[in-house]
């Protein structure tokens, strides 16, 4: 009986070892996947903005609007975004940068916690005839 | 209970074992996602780089004949955005965005119906078609023993409405 409480023990041990391994790394997939996914969500809605920016000469109310809208629709919280539209009035043939930078709150059980920084840039022209 | 005393601990030897193989996995995989964004920004860079270039019409050709025909320097306008874009994710490049853009197989079709010499389409309206190879690093893929340079081929058309 001593034997097997012995290995019974044992087997607890194993499980936990192997857990405090496997766990950071499913965790690591998921967490990392999932930056990569709001990454290029985000790189898509900043090319959207920067597109419109370009239509309308620069920044205003709507292409702020389409952007919040866009990064809300991503699952990003828009309210926790830097959003910065440079210059903010283009004319004709001129071009004109958005760019956005959120951050990324990255948990690894077991590992570390850290925040990862996200940014996007996408460059248009103005085709507003001023 | 030999048996038993034999496999002890033998679960957490084989995870240990494992374990480098399955960090390797874990690496390269991380190394395909940001391999697919960079795919992404590259693919976005030319098609805003093309949409740009399109969107310059010849004024004084639509008010004569009312027919769209692009600028004279469409081709110019996409390759000097294509560079412009590719120049905000100059990290993930392996060569410099000037040099990739100065490469770039760029042609404009100014006016319409136009075939595509390189890809044989046939364009019903003014066209700028932009086709490049962008080499991004793959650092990871390298330490794994395979290329650490991995190329995007691209390929963007625009037409005006």
């Amino acid at each position: 009986m001593k034997a097997v409480g012995e290995e019974r023990g044992l087997a607890t041990l194993e499980m936990t070892l192997m857990i405090a391994i496997l766990v950071p790394l499913l965790f690591s997939i998921l967490e990392f996947g999932a930056a990569l996914e709001r990454w290029l969500a985000q790189d898509a809605a900043t090319v959207q903005a920067a597109r419109y920016a370009g239509e309308i000469g620069g920044d205003g109310a709507e292409v702020r609007g389409l952007l919040a809208e866009q990064l809300r629709a991503s699952g990003i919280d828009p309210g926790v975004a830097t959003i910065e539209i440079a210059p903010a009035r283009v004319g004709w043939r001129e071009p004109v940068r958005v760019s956005v930078s959120t951050e990324y709150r990255l948990a690894i059980p077991f590992l570390f916690t850290t925040t990862l920084p996200i940014r996007s840039s996408a460059i248009s022209r103005g085709e507003v005839n001023r | 209970m030999n048996a038993l005393r034999d496999d002890r601990a033998s679960a957490a030897v084989t995870t240990v074992v494992l374990l480098p193989l399955l960090l390797t996995v874990l690496a390269a995989v991380l190394q395909l996602g940001a391999l697919r964004v960079a795919a992404a920004r590259v693919r976005a860079a030319a098609d805003l780089a093309t949409l740009v270039a399109v969107n310059d019409q010849d004024d004084a050709e639509l008010s004569r004949t009312g027919s769209l025909r692009l600028a004279g320097d469409a081709s110019d306008v996409a390759r000097e955005y294509f560079e412009r874009e590719l120049e905000l994710s100059e990290a993930l490049l392996a060569v410099s965005s000037s040099e990739i853009a100065a490469r770039a197989d760029i042609a404009a079709y100014p006016s319409a119906p136009s075939v595509d010499a390189r890809t044989g389409a046939r364009y019903q309206r003014p066209a700028v078609r932009l086709a490049a190879d962008v080499p991004v690093r793959t650092p990871i893929f390298g330490a794994l023993a395979f290329q650490p340079v991995t190329t995007i081929g691209v390929l963007a058309v625009s037409s005006p409405r």
